[in-house]
């Protein structure tokens, strides 16, 4: 049974469609890269399997449940940091996290002691008095990333997580992140930055104006050949040159814009 | 380098982005209500505007007529007060564009100067203000039309002073405001101002006896700072002009001229530093001691348990960061008091009735918090959103909390009465709980239906522009005056009967239906909710 599952996952807004026909299969334990171009449909498609919008058509599966029907049993198995990061800017961090467990269904005593762990693992201790509201974005990103993980999900989707986060918060971040894979976590990353996913991620899916145009694993990928995609290369691609191929490359900037110099 | 030119084409792009941001905003149901709000609102300063401008055209032909032009400082100072304190108390009115975003452009200084100018004096108070001096000019040249010369000029240096006061203010203000914890404490100085403003009265009318010497001197030192004053030197400059006095006049005008230059470099000295590029940084400074990781358990209510109790936890803390709810706190206290009014208050003879008239203006006061009850979280909804928390209780816990403080607010109002006036008596305190039996889960439904149909993000820690949408104004209005209207009606009949209890028991009979609403409604909440999902994420996620 595959952890994320959708089958022609579909989403207009009025004439536009923003996802079309999306078929997404994500294994257990798999870190998953869901790579796009601006616009092209990852968030959208991220604010779907975790509740936030309605599809306009398609079905969602997390842990073999549909969430159509199992909305709220999925949202207990699961962990999110949305684009917007969901936090509440006038609590303190203790008391969000502590909110956020609690929220999940922990009792106090382990909300209080998860909340202790996770400000000391993201290193978010040392201003304790401080609202969330005055933390600085890498604060928030990390604040968002140990109130999607305080309750132990089994799936994790994260929405650009590493977006304006410096080098020393992204490392542990990323070190939290594998130390879940190791422990059998999906997760479900969204990002446009290939480097990222490239370093991270064991399998990737490419969205390009609202269509899943490729998905499979990294060597699947760098070797061109994957679901929905076959590119002629020889030898092994960078994930960037795939990438690039696959939804098209830069147009030549200068011969549009001639007068830039 | 500070350049003082001017780029009307630069200009002109700031007017077509401000029209382009009215027609896109038109793209949504809810604005477009909020739109027709809106034009509500503009009728009704049209009509002040106009109504208010021929008053005051009869009140200036009445004073040029009898000769005695220094009676106009009356006027102008009326004028003043309002162009300049009405911009502060009521910033909710004004969503403007934020200006000082445009500087990423390259503006000159002049180009930049002029669109804060002018961009930002395109408010209420500068429309019902040039209105008004228009009337008083029209007035005047009415009464005498050898003074049109002088009344145009004093009044159009008058008028000048006030949008470049009125600007600079506003400008400080921002400035001041542009960090959390000096917003906080504005808020509180704010307040404490508009309290002490109320109190003023009440506390002359108990203690007059004892300021008989203070009357004598005040008014005359009053008198004195006034003549020196802008709104005093204009009606001394055409006093002086009507007189044949010119030198003296002159020299009042000139006076006003400098006045209005001072504001003028008040003014530049904010926007100057803007232009150069000034940063005030929201956060605070980070403090480097070493704290410990010891966190404090959640709290553990009686009856209320899990995510309920996670919730209304959450609430109170908001509620205990915010200024506005310190607000609600004490104002049912400030309000028994400034009605007292000492002998001559109005509830003297009807002190009775202070306990059901106090908490119905308490229940007035919570309807930012009720109506607008996600308004608050911010992006904090996706939280909810994606928590396996239904909705039904996260409303439960927000009304839970809501209750809390309406609690407090009617123990606090009981011992403001009880201290100024007498214990109210049982038949009153009955007749005051079964109002609330049927006011209360009526507004809180209405409240958590429109909370969902039509959030609007607010933000705790500040005063201004803390009103809920337009559309929802109108309608908790209604809400709230028909359950007033509803209880006042109750007891007008009783009255007739004089028998207090059967208002009481009409009362008690209507909030059957009334708390029947509100469970079903909530009950009904996360559907609701699922179909509003988009909205709710989209309104209060935005920056």
């Amino acid at each position: 049974m595959d952890a994320i599952v959708t089958t022609g996952l579909t989403r207009r807004f009025g004439d536009f469609t923003a996802v079309e026909e999306v078929n997404l299969s994500v294994a257990p334990g798999q870190f998953y890269g869901f790579l796009g171009p601006n616009g092209a449909g990852k968030s959208t498609t991220i604010k779907m399997l975790t509740g936030l919008l309605a599809p306009t058509a398609g079905s969602m599966q997390i842990l073999g449940l549909d969430l159509s029907t199992h909305l709220v049993e999925v949202k207990r198995q699961i962990g999110v940091v949305p684009e917007g990061m969901a936090l509440f800017g006038r609590l303190t961090g203790s008391e969000f996290l502590n909110f956020a467990g609690r929220m999940y269904g922990l009792d106090r005593d382990t909300a209080a002691h998860r909340t202790a762990e996770l400000l000391d693992f993201m290193e978010l201790s040392a201003q304790p008095k401080t609202l969330v509201t005055d933390y600085s974005h890498g604060m928030q990103k990390k604040l968002a990333m140990a109130a999607a993980v305080i309750h132990g999900p089994k799936v994790l989707f994260l929405d650009e997580p590493f977006e304006g986060v410096d080098a020393v918060a992204s490392g542990t971040l990323k070190a939290m992140l594998q130390r879940m894979i190791a422990r059998g976590v999906t997760i479900f990353l969204t990002s446009h930055v290939l480097e990222i996913v490239e370093r991270l991620c064991s399998h990737v899916g490419i969205i390009n104006k609202g269509r899943l145009v490729a998905q499979g694993s990294l060597d699947e990928l760098r070797s061109g050949v994957t679901a929905g995609s076959a590119i002629a290369h020889e030898g092994k691609m960078t994930l960037e040159e795939f990438f690039l191929q696959t939804v098209g490359g830069p147009r030549n900037a200068t011969q549009e814009l001639s007068w830039l110099g | 380098m500070i350049s003082p030119s001017v780029s009307t084409g630069q200009l002109r792009a700031v007017v077509v982005l401000r029209l382009r941001l009215l027609v896109n905003s038109l793209r949504s149901v809810r604005h477009r209500l909020n739109l027709v709000s809106r034009a509500l609102g503009a009728l009704l300063v049209l009509g002040a505007g106009v109504g208010g401008g021929f008053a005051l055209a009869m009140v200036a032909w009445e004073i040029t007529k009898s000769g005695k032009l220094e009676w106009l400082a009356i006027i102008f100072w009326a004028l003043f007060f309002f162009w300049q304190l009405f911009p502060i108390m009521a910033s909710a009115f004004n969503e403007n564009l934020d200006a000082s975003g445009l500087l990423r452009f390259p503006l000159s200084y002049g180009t930049y100067f002029l669109v804060r100018l002018l961009y930002g004096a395109l408010d209420i108070a500068t429309a019902l203000g040039l209105s008004w001096s228009l009337g008083i000019l029209i007035g005047i040249i009415s009464a005498d039309v050898r003074l049109s010369l002088w009344a145009a000029l004093s009044i159009a240096l008058f008028t000048m002073f006030n949008v470049l006061l009125g600007r600079a203010i506003f400008v400080w203000i921002e400035h001041w405001l542009s960090t959390r914890r000096s917003r906080e404490i504005m808020g509180v100085v704010f307040f404490l101002v508009v309290i002490g403003f109320q109190l003023v009265g009440p506390l002359l009318g108990r203690y007059g006896d004892h300021t008989s010497r203070l009357r004598v001197h005040v008014p005359a030192i009053l008198l004195w700072v006034q003549q020196k004053l802008p709104p005093g030197l204009t009606s001394a400059a055409l006093a002086g002009a009507s007189q044949q006095r010119y030198a003296g006049a002159a020299l009042s005008l000139m006076l006003v001229g400098a006045f209005s230059a001072a504001a003028f470099w008040l003014l530049h000295l904010r926007l100057r530093d803007q232009y150069r590029g000034e940063n005030v940084s929201e956060g605070e400074k980070r403090r480097t001691r070493i704290a410990t990781s010891a966190v404090n358990r959640g709290w553990g209510l009686p009856g209320i348990r899990g995510p309920l109790a996670a919730i209304y936890e959450k609430e109170i803390r908001y509620f205990s960061r915010s200024g506005p709810l310190l607000f609600t706190l004490i104002m049912p206290l400030v309000v028994v008091l400034v009605v007292w009014g000492g002998r001559r208050g109005i509830l003297t003879h009807q002190a009775g009735f202070a306990l059901p008239v106090g908490a119905a203006y308490c229940l007035l006061l919570l309807t930012n918090i009720v109506y607008n009850s996600f308004g608050a979280d911010g992006g904090g909804i996706q939280f909810f959103l994606t928590s396996p928390v239904s909705f039904r209780k996260v409303a439960g816990a927000k009304n839970l909390a809501q209750l809390t403080v309406l609690t407090l607010d009617i123990f606090i109002l009981w011992v403001g009465i009880r201290v100024v006036y007498q214990p109210p008596g049982f038949a009153v305190i009955a007749l005051t709980f079964a109002w609330y039996l049927f006011a209360v889960p009526l507004n809180l439904a209405v409240g958590n239906l429109l909370s969902v149909y039509s959030p609007k993000r607010i933000d705790y820690a500040t005063f201004g522009r803390q009103r809920p949408a337009e559309s929802t104004i109108i309608l908790s209005l209604l809400v709230q005056m028909g359950s007033i209207g509803v209880g006042a009606l109750c007891i007008f009949i009783s009255r007739l009967y004089s028998n207090l209890w059967i208002a009481t028991l009409t009362l008690l009979g209507l909030a059957v239906p009334a708390l029947a609403g509100y469970f079903i409604l909530l009950s009904r909440l996360d559907r609701i909710v699922m179909q509003r999902r988009e909205v709710l994420a989209t309104e209060l996620c935005k920056a």
